[in-house]
């Protein structure tokens, strides 16, 4: 019965594992790897007492192992940057000649 | 003793309408913005905080620009692209014009604001995209105190403020206006306190900010800055809480200061 809840509960969360890896919020998938492990390691350890084999257990190490390796990748490679500030810069430059037509017409009061 | 305090904060505010001694043109601070997602801190957009000068036929002015990106890992899933900028007399710091415009994961807002100082009025103009693409605009005149700024400039005249004077627990009001609404910022002093920072330990008055009114901002003193205990007070830190989670701002860089 335990052995069936742990290989549902590893499952779970080694493929909402996965999901999180796949997406920016990589760095959250490290709880649901975590879980799964250890999910994992109980499964394995259950099947060897119960000299029965579970091939359930390769499935979960190999989910795990895939959001592992994406996670540390993601990590390690995917440094800060800045995306493409193109559109961004073209309306800065815009709206710097649309104000400086603008403060043509203000009166500045220097000492205000 | 409350009046006492109210009339030496009147007089420390109306000293700083004299002179910009922190600020100077063509400085450079970039940030990293992080939020908190369930325990995990999160870098999700840049920050940066530019100034420059402007000059038209007749004046010259400071244009005071900031602008958050989100990372290229966020751009297909929440994409940012903001700009704020305000164009501020050079020497106050008194702002004239103000524009935001805003590209936040498909939503469009561009707003403008016109300061007169002399009616306390500001125009406004608030531009909007409609789900076909077309915009609308919406024109309005507000009436300011005399005092009021918008929220680029005041992030500026923060920084010019003379912390050295005040002591821990000393707090000073700024009238904001945003989203053609004044508000009340309350600016609280809480001491000094060294922290490590990209640009190196600095030792930083600590502060507390709370909006009268609204609870945008979470919490008591959940809400901080950090500027650096010297003559140019670059915003090093900044922590913040809102109803939706909780994030933090850090500098990277610090580039064409003032002393």
């Amino acid at each position: 019965m335990s052995k069936k809840l742990f290989i549902i509960l590893g499952f779970i969360t080694a493929i909402i594992a996965v999901i999180l890896a796949v997406t920016p919020l990589s760095n959250l998938a490290i709880l649901p790897i975590g879980v799964a492990f250890v999910c994992g390691l109980i499964v394995f350890f259950i099947s060897k007492k119960q000299n029965t084999k579970t091939k359930t257990i390769q499935y979960i190490f190999l989910l795990v192992i895939i959001s592992l390796g994406l996670t540390i990748y993601k990590g390690v490679f995917n440094a800060k940057e800045v995306g493409n500030t193109e559109e961004l810069e073209i309306r800065e430059e815009e709206n710097l000649e649309d104000s400086k037509e603008i403060l043509e017409d203000i009166e500045i009061d220097e000492d205000f | 003793m409350k009046h006492f305090i109210f009339a030496c904060l009147a007089l420390i505010s109306l000293n700083n309408f004299a002179q910009n001694k922190t600020i100077a043109t063509g400085e450079k601070l970039i940030f990293t913005a992080a939020y908190n997602m369930s325990g995990l801190l999160t870098d999700i957009a840049q920050v940066k905080m530019e100034t420059s000068e402007v000059k038209t036929s007749k004046s010259t002015l400071l244009r005071l620009k900031c602008t958050a990106t989100t990372y290229k890992k966020w751009d297909n899933f929440f994409k940012i692209r903001d700009l704020y900028e305000s164009y501020v007399n050079p020497k106050t710091l008194t702002p004239y014009l103000y524009k935001r415009d805003i590209n936040e994961g498909g939503y469009y807002k561009f707003m403008q604001y016109k300061f007169n100082h002399k009616s306390n009025t500001v125009k406004s103009l608030k531009r909007k995209k409609r789900k076909d693409g077309e915009t609308w605009d919406e024109n309005k005149v507000v009436n300011i105190g005399a005092s009021t700024k918008d929220f680029v400039s005041t992030l500026y005249h923060i920084r010019n403020l003379d912390i050295h004077k005040a002591s821990p627990g000393d707090q000073q009001s700024f009238k904001v206006l945003f989203d053609n609404k004044e508000t009340t910022i309350v600016l609280k002093y809480i001491g000094k306190e060294t922290i490590s920072t990209k640009i190196g330990r600095k030792e930083c008055y600590k502060l507390a900010i709370s909006i009268k009114g609204s609870d945008v901002l979470k919490g008591k003193n959940d809400n901080l800055l950090w500027l650096t205990a010297d003559a140019n007070k670059v915003p090093v830190y900044v922590k913040f809480k809102i109803p939706v989670g909780n994030g933090e701002l850090k500098i990277e860089s610090a580039t064409g200061l003032k002393n």
